[in-house]
């Protein structure tokens, strides 16, 4: 049989490509799973039954969806003009800890602070990314390594706070800030609106995207960034633009983690969320919209990461699961231009 | 003072040597137009690799020689993605990263925080271990350093700028369609120092556990595979500026674990982030004053695009 490749594939070819190549990732993970001596069936079944089984579950799989979300969100946005922010993880904490001192140091009712936090997250989600914004933009750096770099920063920073300057000194053991005096009103027990915030930003990034003069130019700058300039758009400004709101989605996903779910500012509350919603954004193609069935797929995952560690399974090989999904997405993602051709081609 | 320069220069050397190796790595996949993003990864791989060789009781040399075999089979997944299968580079370099990474710790807990079986040893050099400074920072390391920062960059030099080969290779990262019409095999090429690369960037990996820290933990890499990536921009993609730069590194590096050890009056975090911020001053402060200049001109003109010869 010849194959053939053509020019362009039908969205729902993309669909069913994405869909193929994370069965595929998972059929190949859960193998070698098999091979390594575990019972994939029952871990499988376990799985579905914790996360999806019980209001519990899905609240604990909600917790994990709202982060994902807004990180995938963040990434997604930047996809959309052509740019790879993989600094999730620092603009979520650098998010945390600006919505953490904000949090700690001005008070005022419920109604005004919440809207001021998740502000004071945006900034600081923005801010983190500014500078590597400023050399994607003006000196043409790859934003790859610098917004990457940056991830570790904020780490260590995080660390020092927690351990230094914002130490609960109450608290003896951990270390971690003092509570934040607001909460986010619950949906459930645990899960706060949090969730909710982030599925309406969504939806008003999906309709900045798909209606607005704005989501026009900065599609068309990702598609081809010399036309986009050629027909008088500014691309330098509009690529500052997505980088600094991508930036503060994944602060407001740092600040809605901080004050709705963890109260503290803590290392390792990021959890890995900045790193995912790379893949989150992949998966869905930087379409806004299908973040979410892409976001409640690595919640998923993530989530079977605690199941799982009742039988002996780490974090890491869920971690590494999740790698093989994105190397399968990409790799589907070529081949989904291949079709049997249909004409006998004629050997050279 | 004679104590500090010679702790700074050999930390200097350690720490600058697994950067160097990464690097050289990098710009050996660069040079045939293949951006690597799971630098990060394939360290990991390579850390945990010989580690658990020399726990079974391998010499460090052929837990080393473990480490190179890892990089360079994860590395022939990887190849066969972006180079066979023509799949988007920066995704496969992420995928590698996070699988890599994410694979050593979960096959590295047994091994997490135990010191490594066996390291490589220092042998003092007759004559020249005796020099103030040098004698102790450079001429009693364990040999593995006179490869990296002088056998392996001369080499690799020689090899791009001063052979057919070189030129061919180069060739398949500049402009690959006219390296494929006068006969170079462009995808042959490109898969096998892909490969080459990646075994390099896992003897990194082996260096790191074997030579500098010596042991595993969780997250040991710590973003030193993207500090190579980075460099390999930095040095314009030629190896023996690659090498320069790393040893900058280096000695960033040893900068801020001389300032812990001697309480300097900053923040150990804030001594922690020098190598990240420096890595990002490196990248922008040339670029601000050669801007459009010489050094953009230097990134292989075909590099991470994909070759497909019926678009030629």
């Amino acid at each position: 049989m010849r194959l053939q490749r053509v020019a362009a594939i039908g969205p729902w070819t993309v669909v069913a490509t994405r869909v193929l190549s994370v069965a595929a990732a998972l059929l190949v993970g859960g193998s070698v799973f098999a091979f390594a001596g575990y019972d994939v069936p029952t871990l499988a079944a376990s799985v579905v039954q914790s996360s999806l089984g019980s209001l519990f579950g899905l609240e604990d799989l909600g917790l994990l969806f709202s982060p994902l979300i807004l990180t995938g969100l963040a990434a997604a946005v930047a996809l959309r003009i052509g740019l790879w922010n993989i600094g999730g993880e620092g603009q979520f904490y650098a998010g945390a800890i600006a919505a953490t001192l904000a949090g700690l140091n001005m008070h005022g009712p419920a109604s005004l602070m919440l809207p001021l936090l998740a502000l004071a997250g945006f900034a600081g989600g923005a801010a983190w990314v500014l500078v590597p914004a400023l050399a994607r933009a003006f000196l043409l750096i790859d934003e790859i390594i610098t917004t990457l770099l940056l991830n570790f920063v904020a780490v260590l920073l995080v660390n020092y706070l927690c351990t230094g300057p914002l130490r609960d000194p109450a608290q003896a053991v951990t270390s971690a800030s003092a509570r934040i005096p607001y909460e986010i009103s619950p949906l459930l027990d645990d899960l706060h609106w949090g969730l909710g915030v982030s599925v309406a930003l969504v939806a008003i990034m999906a309709g900045l995207s798909a209606f607005t003069r704005w989501g026009f130019e900065t599609r068309l700058a990702g598609a081809n960034r010399h036309a986009a300039h050629y027909a008088g758009i500014p691309v330098r400004r509009r690529l500052m633009q997505v980088l600094l709101l991508s930036g503060g989605l994944a602060g407001v996903a740092g600040m809605l983690e901080v004050v709705g779910t963890v109260h503290r500012l803590q290392g390792g509350i990021s959890n890995n969320y900045g790193y995912l919603g790379v893949m989150v954004a992949v998966l869905a193609g930087g379409v806004p919209w299908a973040v979410l069935p892409a976001a409640l797929l690595m919640a998923v995952i993530l989530n079977a990461g605690t199941v799982l560690q009742a039988y002996g399974v780490s974090n890491y090989e869920v971690l590494a699961l999740t790698g093989l999904v994105l190397l399968f997405t990409a790799v589907g993602e070529r081949l989904a231009y291949y079709r049997p051709a249909r004409r006998p081609v004629r050997a050279a | 003072m004679i104590n500090l320069l010679t702790g700074v220069l050999s930390t200097a050397l350690l720490a600058g040597g697994v950067l160097a190796l990464g690097a050289l790595g990098e710009v050996l996949a660069e040079r045939v137009g293949v951006f690597n993003l799971g630098l990060e990864g394939l360290f990991a791989l390579g850390g945990i690799t010989a580690i658990i060789a020399v726990a079974r009781g391998a010499s460090p040399a052929v837990g080393l020689l473990a480490a190179v075999l890892v990089g360079a089979a994860f590395g022939a997944v990887f190849a066969g993605a972006v180079v066979g299968l023509r799949a988007n580079q920066t995704l496969c370099g992420l995928a590698l990263t996070i699988a890599g990474s994410g694979l050593a710790s979960a096959v590295g807990r047994p091994y997490s925080g135990q010191p490594a079986r066996a390291v490589f040893e220092g042998v003092a050099i007759p004559g020249l271990s005796d020099l103030p400074v040098l004698g102790r920072a450079v001429f009693s390391q364990n040999p593995l350093i006179y490869v990296i920062w002088i056998a392996l960059p001369l080499f690799l030099h020689w090899l791009l700028y001063r052979t057919r080969h070189g030129m061919n290779l180069r060739a398949v990262g500049e402009n690959p369609a006219a390296a494929d019409a006068a006969g170079v095999r462009v995808g042959l090429l490109r898969f096998g120092y892909v490969v080459a690369g990646a075994g390099l960037a896992g003897a990194a990996g082996g260096t790191l556990t074997l030579a500098f820290v010596p042991s595993w933990s969780d997250g040991i890499t710590g973003g030193r595979g993207w500090i190579a990536v980075a460099l390999v921009i930095f040095a314009g993609f030629r190896p023996l500026n690659a090498v320069l730069g790393a040893f900058l590194f280096g000695l960033i590096t040893a900068l801020g674990f001389v300032g812990q050890a001697r309480n300097w009056p900053v923040p150990p975090a804030f001594l922690s982030m020098l190598p990240y911020l420096g890595t990002i001053a490196c990248m922008i402060i040339p670029a601000l004053f050669a801007r459009r200049t010489r050094r953009r001109l230097l990134a292989p003109a075909a590099l991470g695009i994909p070759y497909f010869r019926d678009e030629r």
